[in-house]
């Protein structure tokens, strides 16, 4: 197989890369664009660990190549504070107790972020079908809620 | 039609290993600028156990929070600390990072009462100041007890361990003293079960939680939410499906736990009770937040549809079964 | 919530570590990465039970990339893990006992060719008969999977009398309880890197137990326990699945053969798998009380698989019988158990440590009798509750911090106000 080039904006950045084509996109992501808040929790698209905003839409990296994101723009969790200025959902979270492991944290946040991008009032249940595809273990999802529900408010 | 339904259940739970030793340690030291370096045994695996130390740390030495930093769970730094189970870090780590810090204390004590000439029972630390509970005219601030510390070549360290109060249990009745204390909690569940699909839906879970002292609420809540929804899972999703030693289930598309859709709205109530054993009387929450929701959950689908299940996970077909509508076998 | 004059306890502080993970910096052990480093991956039984016949690497030898592999004659140190009992082999060196069991390891440049080397490896069982359940485990014409006996732990509690206690009572209720077994799903896959760091072992791991890896990664290498550093770092929930041994001896004996830092991280389906499960039980339940709702007398059998190896199966059938009467004064109880070991996956500590089994036992032989008698299930409970002074049925009595009363009345006023 041979490498092809492709180029994106990732994180603000035009970037470009000769990578194997079937490499997945997280791979992609973590190796060569040292971007590790991507985090692998499955590798079948199920759990949302790995999730980045691709043209503003969250999809789930490792089920994607790196070819798919030609010409694109990419936002993984790395770019989502400004100049050092967190985003009003990294507060929240914090603020919340949104955060234990925080294995899920990116993914969650990332998710959030396209929702509030979109719809900047959404219900309890718009959040709860936002975020439907980013499994957490430790926090019954109640405190991330919350904190999506003050990051509304401000 | 759907039919709604509540359910109680109750949990008791001992802190730490049962009938054993299982000790922790910490290290600790203040340092000339008042910032706090505590070493910790106890992995922080996103529960909070570091959070929790660094309060209790900062509450014994009456400095701020963001006064301390602690190291956890390195080897080669760190004492032992057992392992993060049994809900043992807050009550054991707790208290040897509660003795750790009285010891560097007893030394700040004593500097301190010899500049502020009062006897050391009446100094109190708080808030960064150190002053005499009798004439509160007599203070200084810590940046000034540790300058004093140094010039007296003191040094403000301590190490604590501790092992919970437990005794063996007899090999034959299993008498003895299994735990030195105990959590309490009560969870009530309301469902709604869908009696054509044999759908459950959690609806509501209230969970109360007598956790000793709660050191930090937010994260006492995050556990119970966590737990809860565990619960949940226990009680009505997940299984795995095993055949011949082989797991047919090991992934996420197959083994289903709860996701943001099927959360309840849950209502956590915490629980204070003095006691002098844990740190301020801290007990643990980590496992008690997840049991009685589960024995509760089973209860309000009981109460819902009028059957008992003897068995969980109680699924969908679980249901239709026990209502005689499942059309084949 | 504290009413005490406390100036830092009861503050709901923002936590040590949100900041690095709302940031996406915090590292967990599959983000470190270190120069030179190595790929391990682990050659596993397919098979529940089974004497190894042959087993050949020769082929995987011979792929480019390939650093080395390793099976139990390479283990410089003791051979067994284990938190509690040592049951466990590092690497197969006597039989399989469950599908999953680890018989040979790999390092190689990449993990592509890490997976290319274990599918090159040969094995050859001599299958013997499996154990998939507690009652053929028990019979005695069975095979037994470690030494003489399948039974695991056996556990018996008594105080009072409990059969002239059951002939007094006016309500008897008697139901069997069966919970399943259970994974933890924590969401990050166990993983690790370990290396020589100034001739000391150090080994980066997802854990929840880092003394107890240092002993055993020091066993199996043969080491005193001064010579291993482990350093937990940022671990991505464990609920119990991450106190065993997962990647780190592993990892370790891979890193000392080599010479360069090796990297493990299991995938989903590895983690699952092998880490331990929640222990699946069978608990039958006696519960008798008289006709003003006090308990008299409780009587429990209960029976769970352990599976291949023992794991935290001790401290789960202790902890089980001494909960499994339930938060109430008791004064005749009567608990039999018995785990045993068979060739199903491993099961061991998962939160709660079998309370969250037993508790559906005794809560649901609460209702049941609060259901007899008519009785509301939070009176039924408040009743019976533990308070200061209670003895328990080991003997021990409660002298201090007891509030489960409490927790029975603000559930109560609190289901009332929302429900």
């Amino acid at each position: 197989m041979e490498k092809i080039k492709i180029a994106f904006n990732l994180n603000d950045q035009d970037v470009s890369i000769e990578t194997m084509p079937n490499k997945r996109l997280l791979d992609m992501l973590r190796e060569d664009f040292n971007c590790t808040s991507v985090k692998e929790g499955c590798g079948e698209g199920e759990c949302g660990a790995c999730t980045v905003l691709r043209n503003g839409e969250p999809v789930t990296s490792c089920t994607m190549l790196a070819g798919q994101v030609q010409g694109e723009r990419l936002l993984t969790l790395e770019g989502l504070s400004k100049n050092g200025e967190l985003d009003i959902l990294q507060k929240t979270f914090m603020e919340a107790g949104a955060v234990q492991c925080g294995f899920c944290t990116p993914g969650m946040i990332l998710s959030a972020k396209a929702l509030l991008m979109k719809n900047p009032h959404p219900s309890r249940d718009e959040i709860r079908r936002a975020l439907s595809g980013n499994l957490c273990r430790c926090t019954g999802y109640t405190k991330i809620f919350k904190a999506v529900e003050m990051a509304i408010e401000e | 039609m759907k039919k709604r339904g509540k359910g109680v259940g109750s949990m008791w739970y001992g802190i730490g290993n049962t009938g054993l030793p299982n000790p922790a340690a910490a290290f600790i030291e203040v340092l000339s600028d008042t910032s706090v370096n505590l070493m910790v045994g106890c992995a922080d695996i996103g529960q909070g156990s570091t959070t929790v130390m660094a309060q209790i740390a900062a509450e014994e030495l009456g400095l701020s929070y963001e006064n301390i930093h602690v190291i956890s769970a390195d080897t080669m730094v760190t004492p032992e600390g057992g392992a993060s189970s049994a809900s043992r870090q807050t009550f054991i780590s707790g208290n040897a990072t509660k003795l750790a810090a009285r010891q560097a204390k007893a030394t700040l004590t004593e500097v301190a009462a010899g500049f502020l000439n009062v006897p050391g029972e009446e100094l109190i630390f708080r808030n960064g100041e150190i002053f005499s509970s009798n004439d509160n005219s007599k203070k200084m601030t810590y940046r000034e007890l540790m300058a004093e510390m140094k010039k007296h070549g003191r040094l403000a360290v301590g190490a604590g361990a501790y092992n919970p109060k437990t005794t063996y249990l007899h090999p034959e009745t299993m008498a003895g003293i299994p735990y030195e204390v105990y959590s309490y909690a009560t969870t009530i569940a309301e469902v709604e079960v869908d009696t054509e699909t044999g759908e459950i839906e959690v609806l509501k879970v209230v969970s109360a939680h007598d956790v000793g002292l709660s050191v930090n609420d937010t994260m006492v809540e995050g556990q119970i939410e966590g737990g809860v929804v565990m619960g949940e899972g226990f009680a009505v999703f997940e299984k795995i499906e095993c055949s011949n030693g082989v797991i047919k289930n090991p992934i996420f598309s197959k083994y289903l736990i709860p996701t943001a859709m099927d959360v309840p709205d849950i209502y956590s109530v915490v629980v204070e009770c003095e006691g002098e054993c844990g740190p301020y009387g801290a007990k643990g929450v980590g496992e008690p937040a997840l049991i009685p929701s589960i024995p509760a959950i089973a209860a309000a689908v009981e109460d819902a549809i009028g059957v008992r299940f003897c068995c969980l996970p109680i699924t969908p077909t679980d249901v239709l079964r026990e209502l005689g509508k499942l059309k084949t076998q | 919530m504290s009413d005490r004059d406390f100036s830092v306890l009861g503050q709901s502080v923002i936590r040590k570590d949100a900041l690095s993970k709302v940031l996406g910096e915090a590292k967990f052990a599959a983000d470190y990465k270190f120069e030179g480093m190595l790929y391990g991956g682990v050659f596993r039984s397919t098979v529940p039970h089974a004497l190894i016949k042959h087993f050949d690497a020769s082929k995987a030898l011979a792929l480019p990339g390939v650093a080395c592999v390793l099976t139990a004659k390479d283990i410089p140190g003791k051979n067994r893990t284990g938190i509690i009992i040592k049951d466990e082999p590092c690497l197969v060196d006597d039989k399989v006992r469950r599908v999953g069991d680890a018989i040979a390891i790999v390092a190689a440049d990449t993990p592509e060719q890490v997976n290319e080397a274990l599918d090159l490896m040969e094995v050859e069982y001599e299958l013997l008969e499996p154990i998939f359940t507690v009652e053929r485990a028990l019979e005695e014409d069975s095979p037994k999977i470690h030494g003489a006996t399948n039974v695991h732990a056996k556990k018996h509690l008594e105080c009072g009398d409990v059969d002239a206690a059951f002939a007094k009572c006016d309500v008897i209720v008697e139901h069997t309880y069966n919970t399943s077994m259970l994974t933890h799903m924590f969401i990050e896959p166990d993983a690790g890197i370990a290396r020589y760091e100034d001739k000391i072992m150090t080994v980066y791991c997802s854990t929840q137990n880092p003394h107890y890896d240092r002993a055993d990664v020091a066993g199996v290498l043969g080491l005193p326990n001064n010579q291993v550093r482990i350093v937990q770092v940022t671990t991505g929930g464990g609920f119990g699945g991450k106190l065993d041994i997962s990647v780190q001896c592993h990892i370790a004996l891979l890193s000392h053969f080599t010479g360069k830092p090796v990297k493990m991280v299991r995938s989903r389906k590895e983690s699952t798998n092998v880490s331990a499960k929640r222990h699946p039980m069978t608990m039958k339940a006696k519960t008798g009380a008289t006709k003003d709702g006090k308990i008299q007398a409780v009587e429990v059998y209960m029976t769970g698989d352990t599976g291949a190896y023992a794991s935290y199966g001790p401290a789960v059938i202790t902890r089980a019988v001494v909960h499994c009467m339930g938060p109430y004064e008791v004064p005749n109880v009567r608990v039999d158990a018995v785990f045993t070991y068979t060739n199903n996956p491993m099961a061991g500590a998962f939160r709660g440590f079998g309370v969250p089994q037993v508790a559906y036992c005794h809560e649901g032989q609460m209702n049941a009798i609060a259901k007899e008698l008519n009785m509301d299930p939070i009176e039924l409970r408040l009743l019976n509750a533990h308070k200061i002074g209670t003895t328990i049925a080991t003997g021990q009595v409660l002298e201090e911090s007891v509030g489960f009363k409490e927790t029975l009345i603000q559930a109560a006023a609190k289901a009332k106000e929302v429900m």
